[in-house]
């Protein structure tokens, strides 16, 4: 095969072996974390997005629609205050309804959020659009004191079909991000306190103890000491849901009932200390707390959109004793919020970007001191000096290319690695595959750099002065 | 037939106030005819072959190879046109580090108007036929010898009409010096070529028919 232009070039190269190395991973660091930043940036609001799943409206008696939206759907804190059973009965019969769900949040395990609600639940709210709950394991609680496991929460908790658990009053707020298989054995009790919810009164003397006082191996039980665990009532896990990507993945379900009834128990407690146990007979109305309504207007088959959905919006916003929110609306308004700092980030990237085009021209640059004599060899052959100087910038654009294709790999690789993390951390399920637009983009882009990084190197080959460089001539 | 080199009224200056390096009335070197350029020392010779490359331009004069005015081409043309023509042997070879010795014969037929498929072995045949034994091996690690030996080769493959070599024995003990010129020589013949061998060595002067100096050239 005859020598060519590429032969030269790959030669160049691979005799600086390891300066094109280096410069090959600064471009590939480059362009994986600006790829990794913006699929990540797209993956993280289609993951707060699947959250609220096919939910219209979400009511709660928060302070603020987007408080409402994070601790109701998100578990970010338990919610501060109740809203009224009655309000609950009153707005679930008033419109045409798909569903109107109640849901209340305030206790834990092991840092887990427990969100007490219905069937319904499972049975009509979708975690994603078009997609219903499944289960891995099991099925929905038919029953109290039963508990359904979210993907992400039994793979942090190691909870069982068929475990024996008690629950937490509270979430104690070093332990929110979810508990580690309950094997922490909560040497910073003390100092984590219980983040008090909207659930209930609690009373610390009576049904309660703590975790470290008195362990009982049959039944798991939240392992911080100084953990406010109700004994009284032992619940069981009936079912394991699959990963559905959004925020209930790490939380764990039971009826509203079971936590009516396990707080009227503490009431009632405190009224008489010597009462045997509680039914739903013994709850009354005050017992009976929500925190959240999930609520989703009737639609046509395959339609997500109401033309009656604007109207009880803002029927229901007009009543002062409650919270309405747009789920959908309220992350917008997040992303608007956040959208500054997300920008900073990939400006950030760009810079590094930018840094790596510079040590492009840095290491091409150098490189022209032990490259005159080639040059100026080439040139007496024949070579013109157009010629020299496309040599110079081909060669920038490879060391700009292999940084594209090795930055890719390093996204691909990087994004899988962020997208394991954000699942088993937050239970956040991540597309982390690279979308062929910005890919081609951000490749394209580390390529025109490094094609502009190489116009000064070649510049220098360009006006290599060939009599100096061939000295037994100069 | 037109010479392969003809020189008239060739003046050179690197600045305009400066001293004149070259200065030639003329010099016609025949097809296929070997000369021996002499000077001393800093005398402009090294000027001179950069000059009739058309690496620099005279402020008077011309430099014809094969009929052509070299001077009278810009660019690339005539970039072009030095490969073509024109063979050149250095002092210290100047080989491309790290090629080897077929790459770096080949690296002359880059620009040659010879089809890129007939190009490895047409160097390989004339590196075989100089002696070289290790064609493949990277051009840094033959020995002296071996290496003037392709620097040779890159001169003539590419069937110039003028070899240009610039002090090509200068680092070489005398045996040696003989057997490298010879080699030049004998490549040049065969391969059709004039040569212009510039050098001071006093031991050159028995091997070539046709000597001049440089002072001789001068014009009057």
């Amino acid at each position: 095969m005859a020598l060519t232009d590429r032969t030269i070039i790959a030669r160049s190269l691979r005799s600086r072996l390891f300066s094109t190395s280096t410069t090959v991973l600064t471009v590939a660091v480059a362009v994986g974390l600006m790829l990794v930043l913006i699929t990540m940036r797209q993956a993280g609001r289609q993951a707060f997005e699947r959250g609220s799943g096919d939910m219209h409206l979400l009511v709660t008696a928060e302070s603020s629609p987007l408080v409402s939206v994070l601790n109701g759907i998100f578990y970010a804190n338990p919610p501060r205050r109740p809203l009224d059973w009655g309000k609950v009965q009153l707005l679930s019969r008033s419109f045409p309804w798909a569903y109107a769900i109640p849901t209340q949040q305030g206790d834990s395990f092991n840092g887990l959020p427990i969100m007490a609600t219905t069937t319904d639940f499972f049975e009509k709210f979708k975690p994603n659009q078009d997609e219903p709950w499944e289960f891995a394991q099991g099925k929905a609680f038919d029953g109290n004191f039963q508990v359904v496991v979210g993907s992400a929460a039994a793979a942090s908790s190691g909870l069982k079909l068929g475990d024996k658990l008690f629950i937490t009053h509270g979430i104690n707020q070093s332990r929110q991000l979810g508990g580690q298989n309950g094997e922490q054995t909560g040497e910073n009790a003390s100092e984590a306190g219980h983040d008090d919810h909207a659930g209930h009164d609690h009373d610390h003397d009576h049904g309660h103890d703590h975790a470290a006082s008195e362990p009982d191996p049959s039944v798991k039980r939240d392992t911080f000491a100084g953990a406010d665990v109700h004994t009284d009532f032992t619940y069981t896990v009936v079912g394991i849901l699959k990963p559905t990507g959004g925020s209930h993945d790490r939380a764990i379900f039971t009826t509203l009932e079971s936590t009516w009834i396990l707080h009227a128990n503490d009431r009632r407690k405190r009224e008489d200390p010597h009462i045997a146990t509680t039914t739903p007979e013994d709850l009354i109305d005050a017992d009976r707390k929500v925190t959240g309504l999930y609520l989703r207007v009737a639609t046509r088959e395959g339609s997500d959109a109401s033309a009656v959905l604007p109207q009880i919006f803002y029927r229901l916003r007009a009543d002062p004793t409650i919270m309405v929110a747009q789920p959908g609306r309220e992350i917008e308004g997040l992303f608007k919020i956040i959208g500054n700092i997300d920008q900073l980030f990939v400006a950030m990237a760009a810079v590094v970007m930018l840094s790596s085009g510079i040590a492009i021209m840095l290491a091409l640059y150098n490189s022209m001191d032990q490259r005159r004599r080639q040059i100026a060899v080439l040139r007496v052959l024949g070579a013109s000096r157009a010629r020299v100087f496309r040599l110079v910038i081909v060669e920038s654009v490879i060391i700009g290319s292999l940084g594209a294709i090795v930055g890719i790999v390093l996204a691909v690789v990087g994004g899988i690695a962020a997208a394991g993390v954000l699942r088993a951390e937050l239970g956040l399920k991540i597309d982390a595959d690279l979308h062929l637009i910005p890919t081609l983009g951000v490749a394209g882009a580390a390529i025109v750099l490094a094609g502009v990084a190489g116009l000064i190197p070649a510049l220098v080959a360009y006006r290599t002065a060939v009599s100096k460089n061939l000295r037994p001539i100069g | 037939m037109a010479p392969a080199l003809r020189i008239s009224d060739l003046s050179f200056r690197y600045a305009p106030s400066g001293p004149q390096v070259v200065d030639v009335g003329l010099l016609e070197v025949a097809p296929g005819e070997q000369t021996l350029l002499t000077a001393s020392s800093g005398a402009g010779k090294s000027t001179l072959l950069q000059l009739i490359a058309g690496l620099l331009d005279p402020q008077q004069g011309t430099v014809e190879i094969d009929g052509q005015a070299i001077h009278a081409l810009r660019g690339h043309a005539r970039d072009l046109f030095r490969g073509r023509s024109t063979g050149f042997i250095f002092q210290t070879f100047n080989l491309l580090h790290g090629f080897s010795a077929l790459e770096n014969v080949m690296a002359a037929l880059m620009f040659s108007s010879i089809p890129r498929a007939e190009h490895r072995r047409r160097a390989a045949d004339l590196l075989q036929h100089l002696g070289v034994e290790r064609v493949d091996s990277p051009a840094d690690e033959l020995s002296v010898g071996q290496q003037q030996r392709v620097a040779v080769a890159r001169a003539v493959v590419c069937g110039p009409k003028l070899v240009l070599a610039d002090e090509p024995t200068a680092s070489l003990d005398p045996e040696n010096s003989s057997i490298a010129i010879d080699l030049i020589q004998s490549a040049c013949r065969e391969a059709g070529a004039a040569l212009l061998c510039v050098s001071h060595d006093p031991g050159m002067a028995s091997k070539f028919a046709r000597r001049v100096t440089l002072e001789e050239l001068r014009r009057a």
